[in-house]
C-alpha cells in the first residue's frame, strides 16, 4: 500500500518537473536562434488543437455529453473575427481592430452555444451528438449563403498580420490559462457534480444538482473558448473559408486527441493532442497516402488497449472510452434518464 | 399533526397501463411508513411521481404545506426530501468519499461555495457516515469497484448525507447481507429517532417492514389496497390474495418474488 503510494507519489512529481521543464522549453523556444517563423506557426496550432480539446472535453469527458459539432464555435468565433475585422474591404464600414473582434467571436460563440445548448442538450446520448453534428453543418451553410456578410464561399481576407512569436505566445498562455482553469475547476462542487452528470444524470438531479443548468453553463463556456481559439486562428491566417473555418476535422481532432490522451481527465486532452498533432506531421511526411489508414489504427488501438488513454495510466478519474460509448449508446433508450428533463414524457 | 409529505389523487398512465390509479399517501413528520405491493404494483412509480422524475398525469403532492407537483426534482430534493434507488446510482467513477460529499445538501449554496473544495466541516461528517456504514477501507475507491450491497450502502449515506427530512427507501435492502440489513435498521432507526427524519420504505423484506413501519400501505396493480398497521396487514386476506393471487408471472424482474421469499421474510 505505502510503496505503491509512494512509486505514485514520486512518479506525480516526475510528471510535474516534466511538464515544468517542458513549459519552460515552449517559452524559450521563440528566442532561440535556430527557429524558424513556420516552426512557431506550427506549434501555435497544435496550441489551437490543444485548446479545443480541452473545451470538448469539458462538456464530452465531464459531462459526457459526447459533441459531434464542436467545430461550429470554433467557426462562429473564426467568422465573428474576421466579419468584424475585414467590414473596410467589404465596403460595409470601418473594419474593427483584433481585439474587439476577437472578443465580439467569444461572446456570439457563447452566447450561440447557450442557445443552442440550452434545447440540444435535452436529447442523450447519440441524439444529442446527431443534433450538434446538424447544427455544425447547417452553420457551414447559413455562412456560404449568407455572402453579403460572409463572402459566401469565397471567404474573406482580414488586414495581414504577422507577428508569429506574439500569436504563439498568446496562445500558449491561453492553453496554460484554460489548463489550470479546469485542474482547478474538476476540485471544486461544480467540478465534482459535472462528472456526476456523465456517470448518472437522474441520480445527480435527485441529489439536488441543477443539471439542466450546470451542462449549459459548462457547454456555454467551452463554445466561448472554442470561439476564442477561432478567432486568434482567423486573425492569424489571414484568411477563413466555410470549408477551411467549420471544418469536421477539428470536432475528430479533438475526439482523438482526448481518447488518446484520456477522456474525462485533466491532462488527456492536453497530452493527448500534442501526441496526436506530433503524428500526424510524421505520418503526412513519411506516408502521405497512408495516413488516414494510421489513424484508423491508432483509434482501434486505444480502444483495443488503452481505453483509458495516456494519462489512464497514472490517473484512474477518467472514465473509459468503452464505457462512455456503452453509457452513450444507451443513454437515448434509459426511460428514466431521459425523464429527468421531460418529466411529463409517459414512454412505458 | 399535520402531514409532512401529502399525495392525493395520483395518476400516472403510461399509453394504456395505469401505473398508479387515484393513489392517496401521506406521511406525518418523524413517520415510519412502508410501502408493499407485488411487483408491478407501481411501488416505483409512485415514488418516481413523488420525488417528480416523472410527472403525474393528475393528482398534486404537497410538502411541508407547499405544493410541489410541478417542481424539477433538484428543487425537491434541495427541499429537504432525498431517496434512494431501486436500480442503485452511485456515480460510478467517483471515490466514495466523492460520492458521499457530493450529496451533502445544495440549497442555498452560493456560487462561491458551489466553486471551491469541500469544507473540512462536511469532509468529516462525510468521514463519519462513510465509518458508520463500513464503507471506510473503500472511502478512496471508485465507486464502480464496490459490490452491489457497497453500493446500496453508499446510496443511503448519500440519502443521510443531505441531511433531509424525508428519505423515500426504494428496496434498501436488497442484495444486502443480513448483518448490514440489520445495521441499516439500526441506523435508520437512530436518525428517525434523533433527527425526526421520515421514511417512506418500498420494501420486499417484510420482517424489515414489520419491524421498523408504524403503518404500511399496500398496493396492487395501482391502486391503494390496504392501509394500517404491519400486523393487521400481514393477515388482511385481500393482501395476502394480492400476493398469492396475482404475484405469479407478473415480474418486474420476471421472477414471481414477493413478500414471502425473500431472505428475511416470514411466510405469511
Amino acid at each position: 500500500m505505502t510503496s505503491t503510494g509512494g512509486i505514485k507519489r514520486w512518479a506525480r512529481r516526475l510528471i510535474g518537473a516534466l511538464a515544468a521543464v517542458g513549459l519552460a522549453w515552449l517559452v524559450v523556444l521563440p528566442l532561440w536562434p535556430g527557429t524558424s517563423d513556420s516552426m512557431l506557426f506550427t506549434m501555435t496550432l497544435m496550441f489551437t488543437s490543444i485548446g479545443v480539446a480541452i473545451n470538448w472535453n469539458l462538456t464530452g469527458g465531464f459531462t459526457g455529453y459526447i459533441d459531434f459539432g464542436h467545430a461550429v464555435w470554433f467557426g462562429l468565433g473564426a467568422y465573428t473575427t474576421a466579419i468584424m475585422m475585414s467590414l473596410q474591404s467589404n465596403g460595409l464600414g470601418i473594419g474593427w481592430p483584433p481585439v474587439p473582434a476577437i472578443a465580439l467571436g467569444v461572446v456570439v460563440a457563447g452566447a450561440a452555444a447557450a442557445l443552442i445548448g440550452r434545447a440540444t442538450m435535452r436529447l442523450k446520448g447519440p441524439y444529442f451528438s446527431v443534433a450538434m453534428l446538424a447544427t455544425f453543418v447547417a452553420m457551414r451553410e447559413i455562412v456560404r449563403i449568407w455572402g453579403g456578410l460572409t463572402g459566401g464561399g469565397v471567404g474573406l481576407t482580414l488586414p495581414p498580420y504577422l507577428n508569429r512569436s506574439l500569436f504563439y505566445f498568446v496562445e500558449l498562455a491561453l492553453v496554460v490559462v484554460l489548463a489550470v482553469f479546469v485542474w482547478w475547476l474538476r476540485r471544486t462542487r461544480v467540478g465534482t457534480a459535472l462528472v456526476a452528470i456523465r456517470e448518472d444524470e437522474v441520480g445527480a438531479e435527485m441529489r439536488g444538482i441543477a443539471t439542466t443548468r450546470l451542462k449549459v453553463a459548462t457547454f456555454s463556456f467551452a463554445g466561448a473558448s472554442t470561439g476564442l481559439f477561432g478567432g486568434l486562428w482567423a486573425f492569424q491566417n489571414t484568411f477563413v473559408d466555410p470549408d477551411i473555418a467549420f471544418t469536421e476535422v477539428r470536432t475528430l481532432d479533438a475526439i482523438m486527441g482526448t481518447m488518446l490522451g484520456g477522456i474525462g481527465t485533466v491532462a488527456g486532452p492536453i497530452v493527448g493532442s500534442a501526441v496526436l498533432y506530433w503524428l500526424r506531421e510524421v505520418l503526412w511526411a513519411n506516408l502521405l497516402d497512408l495516413h488516414l489508414i494510421a489513424q484508423g489504427v491508432l483509434l482501434i488501438v486505444i480502444v483495443l488497449f488503452m481505453p483509458r488513454g495516456l494519462v489512464g495510466w497514472f490517473d484512474r478519474r477518467g472514465v473509459a472510452v468503452t464505457d462512455l460509448w456503452q453509457r452513450w449508446s444507451r443513454a437515448g433508450r434509459d426511460v428514466e434518464r431521459s425523464d429527468t428533463d421531460n418529466p411529463a414524457g409517459d414512454r412505458p | 399533526m399535520t402531514a409532512l409529505l401529502e399525495a392525493t389523487g395520483i395518476v400516472k398512465r403510461f399509453g394504456g397501463l395505469v401505473a398508479v390509479d387515484d393513489v392517496d399517501i401521506s406521511v406525518a413528520p418523524g413517520e415510519i411508513v412502508g410501502l408493499i405491493g407485488p411487483n408491478g404494483s407501481g411501488k416505483t412509480t409512485l415514488f418516481d411521481c413523488l420525488s417528480c422524475v416523472q410527472r403525474a398525469d393528475s393528482g398534486a403532492v404537497r410538502f411541508d404545506g407547499e405544493d410541489i407537483t410541478r417542481r424539477a426534482p433538484h428543487q425537491i430534493a434541495r427541499g429537504g426530501i432525498a431517496r434512494t434507488f431501486q436500480i442503485i446510482r452511485v456515480y460510478g467513477a467517483l471515490t466514495v468519499r466523492e460520492n458521499i460529499e457530493l450529496s451533502a445538501s445544495w440549497a442555498g449554496l452560493g456560487l462561491r461555495r458551489m466553486l471551491s473544495r469541500t469544507d473540512p466541516q462536511t469532509r468529516r461528517r462525510a468521514d463519519q457516515l462513510i465509518d458508520f456504514l463500513a464503507l471506510g477501507p473503500l472511502r478512496d475507491e471508485r465507486a464502480d469497484t464496490l459490490s452491489g450491497g457497497q453500493r446500496r450502502l453508499a446510496e443511503i449515506g448519500m440519502a443521510l448525507m443531505s441531511e433531509p427530512r424525508l428519505i423515500l427507501l426504494d428496496e434498501a435492502t436488497s442484495g444486502v447481507n443480513p448483518t448490514l440489513i440489520n445495521e441499516i435498521k439500526d441506523r435508520l432507526v437512530e436518525v428517525n429517532a434523533s433527527r425526526g427524519v421520515a421514511l417512506l420504505l418500498v420494501e420486499h423484506n417484510v420482517q424489515f417492514i414489520a419491524e421498523l413501519c408504524e403503518r404500511v400501505v399496500v398496493l396492487d396493480q395501482g391502486r391503494k389496497l390496504a392501509e394500517g398497521a404491519p400486523a393487521d396487514i400481514m393477515n388482511n386476506p385481500e393482501v395476502i390474495e394480492a400476493y398469492f393471487g396475482a404475484a405469479a408471472g407478473d415480474g418486474e424482474h420476471g421472477s414471481s418474488t414477493a413478500a414471502p421469499s425473500t431472505p428475511q421474510g416470514p411466510n405469511p
